[in-house]
């Protein structure tokens, strides 16, 4: 396997990313948005909880949006995938000098890696509010974050091949966004939804949004907000990178032959 | 009146079109009102019962985001040239207009409907005059949105610069109004010196229909006909700018 091969498909996925400028900017705003101003009325109105819960609720929201952002971001190479079948361009995919294999596996690499550069600068400004405390923490929550935007660009790319229609596979993915980032602990500790309805609680342990926002707030110093050992965090981000990577690049691999995405 | 009833029901296929989309969206807003409310709930108590809060709020969130599609789909008219043709058909430019406004108006509507009804459901029912003021402010409300969203749309002919615009506004009537919070709690940003904020939440015509529903149906905060005369101001003017902007902007393409 040729890997200057799949740096080539890597740098094609990362120029393409830059396409979606007004989608990145939207992403950027509504972040903004969602910090200035939903973070803080919120915060207010929960402040009596979130001190109960021994946490600053803002600076929790600010974690959880992050994680947010970069689930969104993740998931745009499905679209791409949809793009290149509806204009033809994965014959020319085909045509190009390197494996299947290797195009798939640029292609999940390249999905995951532009997402983590374009939260990189929000990641900053972030961490300027949260603070650091423990900054070998925070290197092991951003390796933990790697491996979460690579699952999820390998679990968009899962579902795209999955899918004959660009407009089905855009239901779902807005069905599935509502219901994954509202069943983590992006936007609220556990133990509220625990108390709510125990079987959203019980759903949220298994969903890779409350391992990846609770390890970032760990690496960041946010206190009494993991519920488990940031190594079970680690093991389970690695657990969803593997499968979705493996299952994504072999979905996606099937595809390829035989033009079935026409 | 039956040109305008044409465009209307062309809007209306064309909604139809994509009931699959609206049935996700559907699904999409009952996910925010029994997940994220009903944890909500737990933790704002003793300020506010959140989930019964924020019913009315979604209600009109609904309502927002339907009465937008209809510039998504005249822009991609405008982009695709297909206003040439419905500028040909045997209408006046105004009856066109006015008939893709009030199209948009109540699509927004019948989306809405069935949040509404969960509204009833959960909150109780309100009186013969309080549901047909609810529905004259929800309706006013839809038409003025859609006047926003026509607006935008027949002024670029970029989808991209289409949906950041869209997307701007978005955010700043969702998150600066008391959709998701009481106004009182967003007061609290002055101290942060975020008035021009705050004032904005206060005339947003957002705040003062899921006010209006909140007002009727939970009895707090009490009704004021400010509230609908708020709503009514909004509609007119971005009415009458969709209007114009349809009939005159289009032709210069």
């Amino acid at each position: 396997m040729g890997l200057k091969k799949i740096q080539f498909v890597v740098e094609r996925d990362l120029r393409m990313f830059v396409q979606y400028k007004f989608m990145l900017i939207m992403r950027g705003i509504w972040f903004v948005s969602q910090v200035s101003l939903f973070g803080l009325v919120v915060g207010k109105m929960v402040e009596a909880a979130a001190r109960a819960a021994g946490i600053n609720y803002f600076q929790y929201y600010v974690a959880g949006v992050t994680i947010i952002t970069l689930y969104s971001t993740s998931m745009f190479i499905g679209y791409d995938i949809f793009e290149e079948a509806e204009h033809g361009v994965f014959e020319y995919l085909l045509t190009l000098p390197l494996s299947r294999r290797e195009l798939v596996l640029g292609r999940s690499i390249g999905g995951g890696l532009r997402s983590y550069l374009y939260v990189g600068p929000l990641l900053i400004i972030v961490l300027t509010l949260l603070g650091v405390s423990n900054p070998f923490h925070l290197l092991i929550a951003l390796a933990g974050l790697f491996l979460f935007a690579f699952g999820v660009s390998g679990m968009s790319i899962t579902i795209a091949v999955a899918m004959k229609s660009g407009d089905k596979y855009d239901i779902l993915i807005g069905v599935l966004d509502a219901l994954i980032v509202r069943l983590s602990t992006t936007m609220y500790p556990t133990v509220y939804m625990q108390q709510a309805m125990p079987s959203y609680a019980t759903i949220a342990q298994f969903n890779p949004l409350t391992y990846a926002s609770d390890l970032f707030r760990w690496g960041t110093g946010i206190e009494g907000t993991f519920q488990v050992s940031p190594l079970v965090g680690m093991l389970a981000l690695f657990i969803f990178f593997f499968s979705f990577t493996f299952i994504g690049v072999v979905f996606y691999e099937k595809r390829l032959e035989g033009g079935s995405w026409q | 009146m039956k040109a305008i009833l044409h465009v209307i029901e062309y809007d209306f296929r064309n909604f139809f079109r994509y009931r699959w989309f609206i049935i996700a969206l559907i699904a999409m807003n009952l996910a925010d009102l029994f997940i994220s409310a009903v944890v909500f709930t737990q933790m704002t108590r003793g300020i506010v019962d959140y989930f019964r809060f924020f019913a009315p709020g979604l209600a009109v969130l609904g309502l927002f985001a339907s009465a937008f599609m209809i510039g998504r789909e005249i822009n991609m008219e405008v982009r695709r040239e297909v206003h040439h043709y419905l500028l040909s058909l045997p209408m006046s430019r105004i009856e066109l207009a006015i008939g893709r406004l009030l199209a948009g108006g109540l699509r927004g509507m019948l989306y809405m409907t069935p949040l509404l009804l969960t509204n009833f459901v959960i909150l109780g029912l309100p009186t013969l005059p309080q549901l047909l003021l609810i529905l004259l402010a929800l309706l006013l409300l839809a038409i003025g949105i859609s006047g926003v969203s026509i607006s935008i749309a027949v002024s670029t002919t970029s989808f991209e610069k289409f949906v950041t615009a869209r997307g701007v506004i978005y955010y700043l009537f969702f998150f600066c109004s008391s959709v998701f919070y009481p106004m009182a709690i967003i007061q609290t940003l002055e101290t942060r010196g975020l008035t021009p904020l705050v004032k904005f939440a206060q005339i947003n015509p957002l705040t003062n229909g899921s006010d209006l529903i909140r007002s009727f149906l939970l009895g707090s905060p009490s009704f004021s006909p400010l509230m609908l005369l708020d709503v009514a101001i909004f509609s007119v003017i971005f009415a009458l700018c969709a209007t114009f902007a349809y009939a005159k902007i289009l032709m210069r393409h």
